[in-house]
Order: structure tokens, then C-alpha cells, then sequence
């Protein structure tokens, strides 16, 4: 089995675990799916990538909402968008070179932006769906900026886990 | 090449997706109750919109349709009317005069085909010939006030001169009083008339409405035409009042012929008269 698989299941576990275990407040939403679908290899395409997204919406919520389709729901957008948000953050040539992703080439700061946009995307659908018109609008807002905060900082680093080898090779 | 398999590929992406988000919203509609309502009411409310919207753009295209049967019931209802107004002031008169009379007066709805608006002599015709029992010299009168008079008869249009006509004089009462005089168009707009040869001594208020007077065997007593405006003194020796139409003759789609059942025995005595004089 490919490292970056592995290392997907195991982020996928520790997400899980993460949502199961640790609920610190009902403001805060601590999530990094986005930032997995964001590191998966470039040369992927988007319907794989949807496909991918849906299936771990669908077992997340399996094993932890309990919301079937929820995160599903929120995750799928994240993976049709993440070719336009690569080309924006990090320009076309990736593609064009069939580079992945590297932490260390591409460095933190842009990383920090694409993780902020992939996980506004996920957060912004998650709370629309999740709230379904009863929480008032303040509410969805301070929840959503908090924890577009906290998950950009989570998700850097586990950008960081998920990229760390191909950032070896470019060194 | 490339650019059609650019589309294709997009194509593939959209419908991936739509599918996606469509088995996820099914997904949540079975299994949460909050997102259950949340989605069937996001739904109905689509629903209604849509539905909404056809039946905004159905209706818009019955609107034909729907006027005709207006103006016909429109035309059945003045109709009645007429004969509960004859029948009513007939029941007042019975005991002096006699058998009360029934109404006189039958409506014929029709629909302009054609108008003159910018000549001289302008002229109108109907979708209605005598077929419909319309008849030459028959009134042609809309909601808003007279229209015109039927001067040829087809079997199924008629052609009509309008009040838009220099020639054409129609007599007029003017308010509550008594003053009834030839009202004719005034030559220069679709809005406008005068009442001419007002004997000097009458005043004649701005603002009063001039209705037809019924001394014509063409239209029935008590139509409104018009409000009164300006009056002037013409030659020393009559009043000329200006009269702003209710019918706007730019905008008459819809028209009722009105055809007097007892015009040809009026005319009948009217001949005799004459030849005993």
C-alpha cells in the first residue's frame, strides 16, 4: 500500500477520533478532511477525487455524526474545487509539469492560504447543512470563524504530515 | 480537438458532482429529521417557484382569452343592467302611463381589428358583421365612454366611423342640468371634444360630466363621455366647452355595439311626422 494512503487512513482515524472524543465547544468545529483532500497526488483527477471525498463523507458520518451525507455533502465540493484553488494558490505549472504538492517547495504561506480557502469551502456548506435554518446567522458566523482559525493551524501541519516525503525528494 | 475534450471533461466533472451532492442530500433526508424538514421545506419552496413561474407565464398567455369572456359578460351584465334601470324607472311611471316598457337596447361585445388614429377622418373596424346581428347605425361604445357609430355592415366585420371625426356630432347632456347640445371631437388629440352652441346665459362649471343625452335612436341615455374643461364665448353668440374624453381612442382594444331594437319604429314616426308637415 502507496505511504500516502496510509498516511490518509491514519489522518482519517485521528479525524475521527478528534470529532469522537475531544468536543471542546459547540463554537468550534476542529476539522482537516479538506486539507487530506487537498494533499492527495495532482495527477488525480476531479471525479476521482470526488469520488474519494464522498466515500470518507460517507464514513465519517457512518462512524461519527451519524448525519449520513452531511459531510459527504460538505467534502464533495471541496474536491471539485481543489484543482482551481491549486492553479490560484500555487499557479498552473504543477499541472502542467505533473508536480505534486510540496511543503517545502511551495512553502508555508501559500499553504496557509489553500488550506484557508479548501477548508472555508467545507465549513461553509458543513454549517449551512448542519444548522438547516434553525441557528441564527451570528451563531453559523462566529462558529464558522473560529473554526476556520483553528482548522487552518490543524491543517497546515497535517498538510505538513501528508506532504512531508515529497518534500524530502525536492529538497 | 483539445477544446472538445476539455468540454467533455467538464461535463463529467458537473455531473459527478451533481450526482454526488444529489445521493448526499438523499442520504441526509433519510437519516436526520432536522435536514429532513430543512430539505422538503428548501424543496416545496422550489417547487413553488417554479410552479409559480409557469403559471405566471400560462396565464399571461390566456389573457386573450380571458378578456373576451370579460368583455362578454361585461356586455351581459350592462345589458341587465339596463333592463333592471328601464324596469325600475318604468315601475315608477306605470301608474301614470301604462304596460311597462322592456329594455330596448342589446349589447353585442366585439374586438377592434383595425383603427385610424392620425387622420382626419378616422375610422374603425370590428370583428363583428351582421352575422352578429350587427346593424348599420348602430352605437359603438366601450367601458370608458362612445367610441363610434357602425356605418357598413359585412357579414362578419363591421366598419364604423369613430368620434375621432369631424362630422360626426353626438348629442350630450352636460351634469345634472338640463343643457343638451352637439358634442363633436375637437380635431387635434385622442382625448379631446367640444360641446358646441351652449346658448351665453348658461354657466357652465369646470369639472362636470357630459353623458349622452338619449335623444339620439343610437346611444342609450346617461353614458359618460367626458369631464368639462375650459369654456369660451364663439362669435358673440354661443358657448364652446371643451370636453377631455374618458376614452382614450389611442388605447380602445375592446368595443360593445349597441344596437337599439326600437330605432326603426322611431325612425318610422319620425317619417311620418315629417310627411305630415
Amino acid at each position: 500500500m502507496k505511504t500516502t494512503t496510509i498516511k490518509y487512513i491514519l489522518l482519517f482515524v485521528a479525524q475521527a477520533a478528534l470529532w469522537n472524543y475531544f468536543n471542546f465547544t459547540q463554537y468550534l468545529l476542529l476539522v482537516f478532511l479538506p486539507v487530506m483532500i487537498l494533499c492527495l497526488p495532482t495527477a488525480r483527477g476531479p471525479v476521482y477525487l470526488m469520488a474519494v471525498a464522498f466515500v470518507t463523507g460517507l464514513a465519517m458520518d457512518f462512524l461519527v455524526t451519524g448525519q449520513l451525507g452531511l459531510t459527504s455533502l460538505a467534502l464533495v465540493p471541496v474536491a471539485l474545487l481543489r484543482r482551481p484553488i491549486i492553479q490560484l494558490v500555487f499557479g498552473s505549472e504543477l499541472f502542467a509539469r505533473g508536480e505534486d504538492l510540496s511543503f517545502h517547495r511551495q512553502g508555508w504561506r501559500k499553504f496557509m492560504l489553500s488550506v484557508l480557502l479548501v477548508t472555508a469551502v467545507f465549513l461553509l456548506v458543513f454549517l449551512w447543512a448542519d444548522s438547516a435554518g434553525t441557528r441564527p446567522l451570528w451563531f453559523n458566523a462566529l462558529k464558522f470563524a473560529l473554526s476556520l482559525v483553528a482548522s487552518s493551524a490543524v491543517g497546515v501541519f497535517v498538510a505538513y504530515l501528508m506532504l512531508a516525503e515529497s518534500g524530502e525528494r525536492w529538497k | 480537438m483539445a477544446q472538445g475534450r476539455k468540454t467533455s471533461t467538464f461535463l463529467i466533472c458537473a455531473a459527478t458532482f451533481i450526482l454526488m451532492e444529489v445521493a448526499a442530500l438523499a442520504l441526509l433526508h433519510g437519516t436526520s429529521t432536522l435536514q429532513n424538514i430543512w430539505i422538503n421545506r428548501a424543496s416545496h419552496r422550489a417547487m413553488a417557484f417554479l410552479w409559480g413561474s409557469g403559471e405566471t407565464v400560462r396565464s399571461h398567455f390566456q389573457l386573450e382569452r380571458l378578456n373576451r369572456e370579460l368583455q362578454a359578460d361585461n356586455a351581459r351584465l350592462q345589458e341587465r343592467l339596463n333592463a333592471y334601470e328601464a324596469q325600475e324607472s318604468a315601475r315608477t311611471e306605470q301608474e301614470r302611463t301604462g304596460p311597462p316598457p322592456s329594455s330596448s337596447y342589446r349589447y353585442i361585445p366585439a374586438t377592434v381589428v383595425k383603427m385610424s388614429r392620425n387622420r382626419t377622418r378616422n375610422y374603425i373596424i370590428l370583428d363583428k358583421g351582421s352575422e352578429d346581428g350587427v346593424r348599420p347605425q348602430c352605437g359603438i361604445v366601450s367601458d370608458r365612454g362612445i367610441v363610434g357609430i357602425v356605418e357598413a355592415v359585412d357579414k362578419h366585420y363591421s366598419y364604423g366611423l369613430t368620434l375621432m371625426n369631424p362630422d360626426m356630432n353626438v348629442g350630450a347632456r352636460i351634469g345634472g342640468t338640463d343643457i343638451v347640445a352637439p358634442l363633436s371631437w375637437d380635431g387635434l388629440s385622442s382625448t379631446g371634444a367640444v360641446v358646441r352652441n351652449i346658448p351665453p346665459h348658461y354657466a357652465i362649471a369646470s369639472g362636470d360630466t357630459v353623458v349622452t343625452s338619449g335623444y339620439s335612436s343610437i346611444f342609450p341615455p346617461e353614458i359618460p363621455i367626458g369631464i368639462t374643461g375650459r369654456t369660451r364665448l364663439v362669435d358673440g353668440s354661443t358657448l364652446q366647452v371643451d370636453v377631455a374624453l374618458f376614452q382614450d381612442f389611442a388605447t380602445v382594444r375592446y368595443v360593445t355595439v349597441v344596437d337599439n331594437l326600437e330605432r326603426a319604429e322611431i325612425l318610422a314616426v319620425e317619417a311620418a311626422g315629417e310627411d305630415r308637415r
